[in-house]
């Protein structure tokens, strides 16, 4: 017996959907990653993400360039992140009152400027980022849902063997855990914490801002000030979910992904049940999720911990 | 030599110089912001002004707008205070406004006298109900707060979509959903205090409210507890306190103040159930709050300072072309200078004397 093929067909469209939607998760959550691994625990994910967002857009609407766009995404998500660390690794405010913070200016400053940037006249659109047309995308049932993708969306992919291999294989990726663990260790040592503080942010700013950038040029043609949609948060919660390792993020984002594919073909899977049902799934599921968590040892020991030279 | 030291306990005067200094930097670089967006700051502030406070109708307008942010501005003062991170004030508006309509749509026939209280009760309770959920999430199974109010937020706010859309709630008559509700009926709409009939009785009861609560987190045991909750968890629990307990509680009344912010706009200014009119109230509070500095008092001037900005924005964008998205963008600003304004307050720079021969 064969295959249903319209059932094959609903199939790959939802495992494609998938593989782009983990794109903008899987940037920012690896970058995050890092971020948090240093002790960090930016939560202002959700705006550094919404500014990546908002600066692609600005960027392809006044010049065109794409690759442009995708710089200016990684530098705006960097630049919120700048804040974070200024505010957390600097100043010693509370991690969780600087995130709040910079998303409420995030959310602030970019509806001011998208309303300024259109006052008077209709919003220019912009032709997104296209998948790939190599010999990889025709092949069956595969090729749609692996290769007929946009070329980010591989480098997202290989960004979790990369990251892994940086937090697990390399020198500053045992001093950056060590950071998130154990800081007077390295203290001693003399080497300074603020300053790999501030590194990791960065890195984690910019690919949270990349993943911005690539929510916007791959999945519209132009910018909804409430675009993120959560997704920043959506992040976080993956990389607890997946206890601060690359693998179970991965995992984690995947799951995520997963269902809001399933929302966007709701009306094709024919379930009856209202579209409301599959968006909101995610934010459920992550709630489960956080409460089906058992092994909190895996969360390194001092995030979100201001860090005071002989203070504990 | 001078030296840079913290200074954990700073002085009323440190805090209101650092204050000032914040708030002025803070409109200072609002208005650099407004220059660099191609707009002229001084028109804009000026017209922001007027259209805040210029004419009677202008200051009823903005004692209406200053009203929710008030009470979701309380909501996140008495979380915090209690290191409680909840930013589920959103949703409690949502929340809250739900029950309210909830109350109408049971028993529609109801005259005022009944139908006014019961739906404040049934706001009251939608919005605690909301902060339990997030309470329960955190003591039972050690979910973050932030994450599960965030997540939480979603929910409510996609339930309501659902219910406006395709569910019970929606306009009937409408080919297209609007996302709204048909119009309440006369006896559920909020009692006013002016001849126009704007400013309704949720105004008061946000100051009302504002006084019990600084009343509440000075003067009263629970108020201690809130306090010592979030000064020092651990000799709370020494002392036999259940935290469990205290935790729904200082939830719960967070999620109330949230959800009568959320009542005050479907039954006191939309008189119909919206979406779009609720949204950003609670993340507001999240800034007033902190900007009020977590007092009750400080949040109910903060409200006004704000609701006043956010009234004089649309005149202004009525008047010019600079949007009234301007009232959003200032909050994030000086809410970010207040932040640092708290850290240099509790920064000292103190000359010493070297021994070094």
């Amino acid at each position: 017996m064969s295959p249903d093929p319209q059932g094959v067909a609903i199939a790959v469209s939802v495992l494609a959907a998938t593989v782009r939607t983990m794109t903008p998760l899987l940037f920012s959550a690896m970058g995050e990653l890092v971020t948090q691994r240093a002790g960090i625990w930016n939560m202002a994910v959700e705006g550094a993400m919404l500014c990546g967002a908002f600066a692609a857009y600005i960027v392809v609407a006044v010049t065109g360039s794409l690759p442009l766009a995708l710089v200016a995404a990684a530098i705006a998500g960097a630049l919120v992140s700048l804040m974070n660390a200024f505010l957390t690794a600097t100043l010693k405010v509370d991690h969780f009152v600087a995130g709040l913070a910079l998303n409420m200016l995030a959310s602030g400053l970019t509806l001011f400027w998208f309303r300024a940037f259109i006052s008077g006249r209709s919003q220019p659109t912009f032709s997104g980022l296209t998948p790939m047309d190599w010999p990889l995308a025709d092949a069956p049932v595969l090729g749609p849902i692996l290769f007929a993708q946009r070329p980010l969306t591989l480098v997202a992919f290989l960004c979790v063997p990369l990251v892994w291999f940086l937090l697990y294989r390399t020198r500053h990726g045992l001093e950056l855990r060590c950071i998130g663990e154990n800081p007077e260790v390295l203290d001693f040592k003399g080497v300074n914490i603020a300053a790999r503080q501030y590194a990791a942010s960065l890195f984690g700013g910019a690919m949270t801002g990349l993943g911005g950038g690539f929510l916007i040029l791959a999945f519209s043609d132009r910018f909804l000030p409430d675009i993120t949609a959560g997704r920043g948060w959506l992040v976080v919660v993956a990389i607890i979910a997946g206890a601060w390792r690359p693998l179970g993020v991965l995992v984690a984002v995947a799951v995520f992904a997963f269902l809001e594919a399933l929302a966007i073909h709701a009306q094709v899977l024919g379930l009856g049940l209202p579209h409301q049902v599959f968006l909101v799934a995610p934010y459920i599921a992550s709630l489960v999720f956080l409460t089906r968590l058992r092994h909190r040892d895996s969360q390194p020991a001092r995030l979100g911990e201001v860090y005071r030279r002989g203070e504990r | 030599m001078i030296r840079i030291e913290r200074e954990p306990a700073p002085s009323a005067t440190a805090l209101v110089i650092a204050h000032s200094g914040a708030l002025i930097a803070g409109l200072a670089l609002s208005a650099g912001l407004v220059a660099a967006s191609g707009f002229d700051p001084v028109e804009a502030f000026s017209a922001i002004w007027r259209g805040a406070v210029g004419s009677r109708s202008a200051l009823i307008g903005s004692l209406v707008k200053a009203t929710p942010l008030i009470l979701t501005g309380l909501a996140a003062a008495v979380a915090f205070r209690a290191r409680l991170w909840s930013i589920g004030q959103e949703g409690q508006v949502y929340a809250g406004a739900m029950a309210g309509w909830l109350a109408v749509t049971l028993a529609p026939w109801a005259p005022a006298a009944l139908l006014i209280p019961m739906a404040l009760i049934f706001a009251v309770a939608g919005g605690a109900g909301l902060g339990a959920v997030a309470s329960g999430l955190r003591t039972r199974y050690g979910v973050n707060e932030i994450i599960s109010t965030v997540m939480l937020n979603y929910v409510v706010i996609y339930l309501l979509s659902w219910l406006l859309s395709d569910g019970p709630w929606g306009e009937v008559a409408a080919t297209i959903s609007y996302q709204q509700s048909p119009p309440a009926p006369e006896a559920a709409r909020l009692p006013t205090l002016d001849e126009r009939g704007r400013l309704h009785i949720g105004f008061p009861i946000a100051l009302l409210a504002s006084l019990s609560c600084a009343i509440l987190i000075a003067r009263t045991p629970l108020g201690f507890e809130i306090r010592a909750m979030g000064g020092n968890p651990e000799a709370l629990r020494r002392r036999g306190v259940d935290i469990r307990r205290l935790t729904l509680i200082v939830m719960a009344l967070s999620g109330a103040l949230a959800g009568l912010a959320g009542v005050g706009e479907t039954l006191g200014v939309t008189h119909r159930l919206r979406g779009d009119e609720l949204y950003g109230l609670g993340y507001a509070g999240v800034v007033i709050g902190l900007i009020g500095g977590l007092r009750p008092l400080g949040v109910a001037l903060a409200g006004l300072f704000f609701g006043g900005l956010a009234n004089g924005a649309i005149f202004m964008s009525v008047l010019s072309d600079a949007p009234a998205a301007l009232a959003q963008a200032i909050q994030g600003v000086l809410l970010i200078c207040i932040l640092c304004g708290g850290v240099a307050a509790r920064t000292r720079l103190r000359r010493t004397v070297s021994h070094v021969a």
